[in-house]
């Protein structure tokens, strides 16, 4: 459908703030009094603390203040209060807050915590859940069970089981006797970083009044003031917490993490606003990472191809504290099962307690590690069943009138993943492939998606507006810009639903939970949907307020007026009219008698009908699905082994386009973050459980020269509870690169891959594997 | 100990007293108060911290200040007249290159050390230069783009100039 404003390429209200160098990130602020602080790490992921010797610390020059974390009571978390601001007597990952110095400066803050003289007794160090999970495994938490947690979790006391999640659908395992074929395999998608640009950062300040004011690096403004009232019995509101800009999320920000700690030093220092700022060093040992998920597979099909059966475990290497990881084990579990339907499903969902960094959000949560499995496997059965790989996938896809693994029922408005896959088919598949060469092996691999938000019952995203007497809008939402374009989404469907141009629609800088509508968290792709919808439901009501202050200016009922952005006029005679400016104070009368009401609104939209997880781990905790099509074309150095990335394709069907540049950008970023994931990056641990590579030079990420050329193309089939049809698309992007590049190396050189990174050395080792085997 | 260093920064002359191994940043961000100069890294490998030496872009947490000593400095505060952006900025802001915005300022100063010295850059110069900066949000893509349109306006200033 054609709109006024949405559907077209507008400028991000941010970017001239960014381009001149104004735009203020957490670490650009500069509060009179501020004090620094640096926190000391472990030498050796887990331990025991025997002593901490902080005298000679404390009289370093400019030292404030030395803080441990003896006789700390706290415990902090949003899913279970696994957390502790500070190691109060054993240590459980090597990045764990162990004591901190505050100072005038970060170099004297950081010279004296060299000082600091801790005594540490060792234990045994898990990095992977494999091992935290064998029977004569060391309890890394043996409170695990009696820590507070959400109702729908489940714990396994006794063991490093964090979490236990079980889905089942249909007859689960026993439907594999419909199977005439089954085929297993296991996958892995090792630890990794967000690795966002910005370091993580908060300042924290005690005040004198009794109040706690908070700027953090963040995205979840609420949260982190919730959790901070909880910890220090303070009524929510006088914890008070502001996100300035945010450089790059990706998902580590998400959830209330480093605040605490640095909420803990801070009240050693009351009156002063403390500031802490992660090195990049601290960016990998001491924030959230990604990942560390493996899954075991096994999928029965009819000789026909029909999908009959699924079995998926998923081990999940959550980290010391599993407050943030439960959930991504659980979106793994009930998305293993990708774009296709299955009658039967037994899906296992482990979140494992391990001596590594707690496992955090990344852009896809869950999603692209359990599906990097699913679409290997496609083309696995498709071999077996010697059939094409694309007409497998073809018969099975979720589509109107099936039912996915959690239960939901798909309609045709949940978008069409047939048509995104033949559109990236056609682009990479129906030319011949370029044949192998003294120098390349040439290979071109496929994957379809999907991907369902993590939502939560709180999950609600507020707006408020408020028209300004030339009828501008000044408009507030409680959603984080971390760089994915959420202002200029804001402005153009505000400017779509109140009929104004985008120009007039002020959209807010700066969350501030003194100002700022609830909002959960801005997480799993969400905020265009709900946060759309939330502007769509307050210029509805906005309106509403309008035409009651212009029926009695006009003397008329409501019911009988229209509104076109200008003015509210009579539907049989428009040249019958009041200005909206004149209405947005109330309407002065010529005699300076004032009717009506202040013209601004409030409201907020959560994911329809969204639930909890019933006793077979089924319900409706999708609700709205994006689903796309990936396709690469790779090259294959035969002396090096390395993989040229040379085109990738993706199709997503995003209902409606808001933002056609911006759209773009979002994809070309999460294919080339993907890239990355699938060829270099991985965050390695030795046996003390440090890790090796904590730096960008060590930790590569992907650079201009290795971005990949792109195709990106949108089916648009609306959705009916997003804004002008429009759903979710931050994080699809990342979902099928990892499984079709390993698909195209199976093409060009005929080798199963089971794990990511496929490095030059994996490659090399391959093809060696299979000249032996010749 | 500290030292005097006299240095030019955004046109302007600035005598300051300074650790000597404080870095170019550091003096940039903590000294100066302008913050548009990023930190991103702990040793000169994401970018974020380039502004121009000289007519050169380098990597300011890397520079110690000592060596600083009488040079020129221009951060992404110094480039813009007023209302008026360097072609630079307003090729990068709409051509899309800026999502979270963190990798910009290095990004613009690294164009403009190039750009302002040689218009005429080939684009594997282009290439080059900009492979030195890490961006995690935009594949690159528009990066590039801002960068070429920014060479027009660039080359168009000059001849208009002429
Ligand atoms: S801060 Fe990363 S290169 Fe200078
Ligand atoms: S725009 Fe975010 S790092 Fe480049």
């Amino acid at each position: 459908m054609a709109y006024k404003y949405v559907g077209k390429s507008y400028i991000r209200p941010d970017a001239i703030s960014k381009v001149t160098g104004k735009a203020t990130y957490l670490d650009d602020f500069r509060i009179p009094g501020m004090l620094h602080a640096a926190i000391l790490r472990p030498t050796i992921a887990h331990a025991k603390i025997v002593s901490i010797d902080t005298h000679e610390a404390e009289s370093m020059p400019g030292v404030v203040k030395v803080v441990t974390g003896q006789g700390c009571k706290i415990h902090y978390g949003d899913n279970i209060r696994d957390l502790t601001p500070m190691a109060v007597d054993k240590v459980r990952y090597i990045g764990e807050p162990v004591a901190a110095v505050v100072a005038d400066t970060v170099q004297h803050a950081r010279a004296a915590m060299e000082k600091i003289k801790v005594e540490y007794e060792p234990l045994p160090i898990y990095t992977d859940a494999r091992q935290a999970l064998a029977k004569d495994a060391m309890l890394i938490h043996e409170e695990n069970g009696s820590y507070w947690y959400l109702p729908t979790l489940n714990p396994v006391p006794g063991t490093n089981i964090a979490n236990l999640y079980h889905l089942k659908k249909g007859r689960g395992e026993e439907g594999f006797d419909e199977a005439e074929v089954i085929i297993e395999g296991e996958f892995n998608y090792p630890l990794g970083s967000c690795s966002a640009l910005e370091p993580h950062g908060s300042i924290v300040w005690f005040k004198e009044d009794n109040t706690i004011e908070v700027w953090s690096s963040s995205i979840c403004p609420t949260i982190i003031r919730d959790d901070l009232a909880h910890a220090y019995g303070l009524p929510i509101s006088d914890v008070r917490v502001r996100i300035p800009d945010i450089g790059g999320c990706f998902g580590y920000k998400s959830d209330i993490t480093v605040e605490q700690t640095i909420a803990y030093i801070a009240s050693f220092v009351p009156g002063y606003p403390v500031k802490w700022v992660a090195t990049r060093q601290e960016d990998y040992t001491s924030t959230l990472i990604a990942h560390g998920i493996r899954v075991q597979m096994k999928i029965g099909a009819r000789k026909d191809g029909k999908l009959v059966a699924m079995k998926s475990t998923i081990l999940h290497t959550g980290g010391a504290y599993a407050d943030t990881a439960v959930n991504i084990t659980v979106a793994a579990t009930h998305n293993s099962t990708g774009p296709y339907e299955f009658p039967h499903c037994d899906s296992t969902g482990y979140t494992v307690y391990t001596n590594t960094p707690a496992v955090g959000a990344y852009r896809g949560y869950g999603h692209q590690e359990s599906q990097i499995a699913t679409e290997r496997m496609m083309d696995m059965l498709a071999r077996k069943l010697n059939m094409n790989a694309f007409e497998l996938r073809r018969i099975n896809y979720l589509c109107e009138g099936k039912t996915n693994a959690l239960g939901e029922m798909m309609w045709k408005s949940n978008g069409n993943v047939a048509a995104c896959a033949e559109n990236t088919i056609q682009h990479v598949f129906s030319s011949p492939k370029k044949v192998e060469d003294d120098q390349y092996y040439y290979g071109r691999g496929f994957a379809a998606v999907m991907k369902s938000p993590k939502g939560a019952p709180f999950s609600t995203k507020g707006c408020y507006i408020k028209m300004n007497i030339d009828g501008s809008v000044n408009i507030n939402m409680g959603g984080a810009e971390v760089g994915q374009g959420l202002r200029t989404i804001v402005r153009q469907i505000a400017a779509e639903a109140l009929k104004i141009a985008p120009e007039k629609v002020r959209v807010y800088s700066e969350l501030d939970t003194q100002f700022s509508p609830y909002e959960w968290q801005t997480i799993g792709s969400m905020f265009t949907m709900q946060g759309g919808r939330a502007i769509v439901r307050a210029a509805d009501k906005l309106i509403k307020i309008l035409k009651a202050t212009a029926s009695q200016v006009l003397k008329t009922d409501e019911d009988f007026l229209e509104y076109d952005g200008d003015f509210i006029f009579l539907r049989n005679d428009p040249g019958i009219r009041v200005a909206v400016g004149d209405l947005a104070r109330g309407y002065i009368t010529s005699d300076g008698i004032t009717i009506g009401e202040l013209a601004h609104a409030v409201s907020d939209a959560r994911l329809p009908r969204y639930s909890n997880p019933d006793k077979n781990g089924q319900g409706s905790m999708g609700v709205t699905y994006t689903f796309g099509a990936q396709a690469v074309e790779i090259r294959i150095e035969k002396k090096s082994g390395k993989i040229l990335v040379d085109n990738v394709v993706s199709t997503f069907d995003v209902g409606q386009v808001i933002n056609p540049l911006q759209i773009r950008g979002s994809v070309l970023g999460g294919v080339t973050m993907a890239l990355g994931a699938a060829l270099y990056e991985e965050l390695l641990f030795d046996a003390e459980g440090r890790i090796t590579n904590p730096q960008f030079f060590q930790y590569h990420i992907p650079t201009l020269k290795e971005a990949p050329k792109q195709i990106i193309d949108f089916i648009e089939t609306p959705d009916p509870i997003g804004p002008f049809g429009a759903r979710g698309i931050g994080e699809h992007s990342v979902i099928g690169i990892a499984p079709a590049i390993m698909n195209a190396v199976y093409d060009a050189i005929g080798v199963e891959l089971f794990e990511i990174p496929v490095t030059p050395e994996v490659i090399k080792k391959a093809l060696a594997a299979k000249a032996e085997v010749k | 100990m500290t030292e005097k260093i006299s240095l030019t920064v955004n046109g302007k002359l600035q005598t300051i007293e300074v650790e000597p191994e404080m870095t170019l940043l550091d003096v940039i961000r903590d000294v100066f108060n302008l913050t548009g100069t990023k930190r991103g890294c702990d040793n000169s490998t994401c970018g974020t911290c380039v502004v121009v030496v000289n007519g050169k872009a380098v990597k300011s947490c890397n520079y110690p200040i000592s060596k600083a000593q009488g040079a020129t400095i221009l951060t992404v505060e110094g480039i813009s007249q007023g209302m008026t952006l360097h072609p630079i900025q307003s090729a990068i802001a709409e051509s899309g290159a800026v999502q979270c915005g963190f990798c910009t300022p290095g990004i613009v100063m690294e164009l403009y050390g190039l750009l302002e010295e040689k218009p005429e850059a080939s684009e594997q110069e282009m290439t080059n230069a900009l492979n030195k900066h890490l961006c995690r949000c935009n594949g690159y893509e528009p990066i590039m783009n801002g960068a070429r349109v920014a060479q027009e306006l660039i080359k168009e200033r000059n001849k208009a100039s002429e």
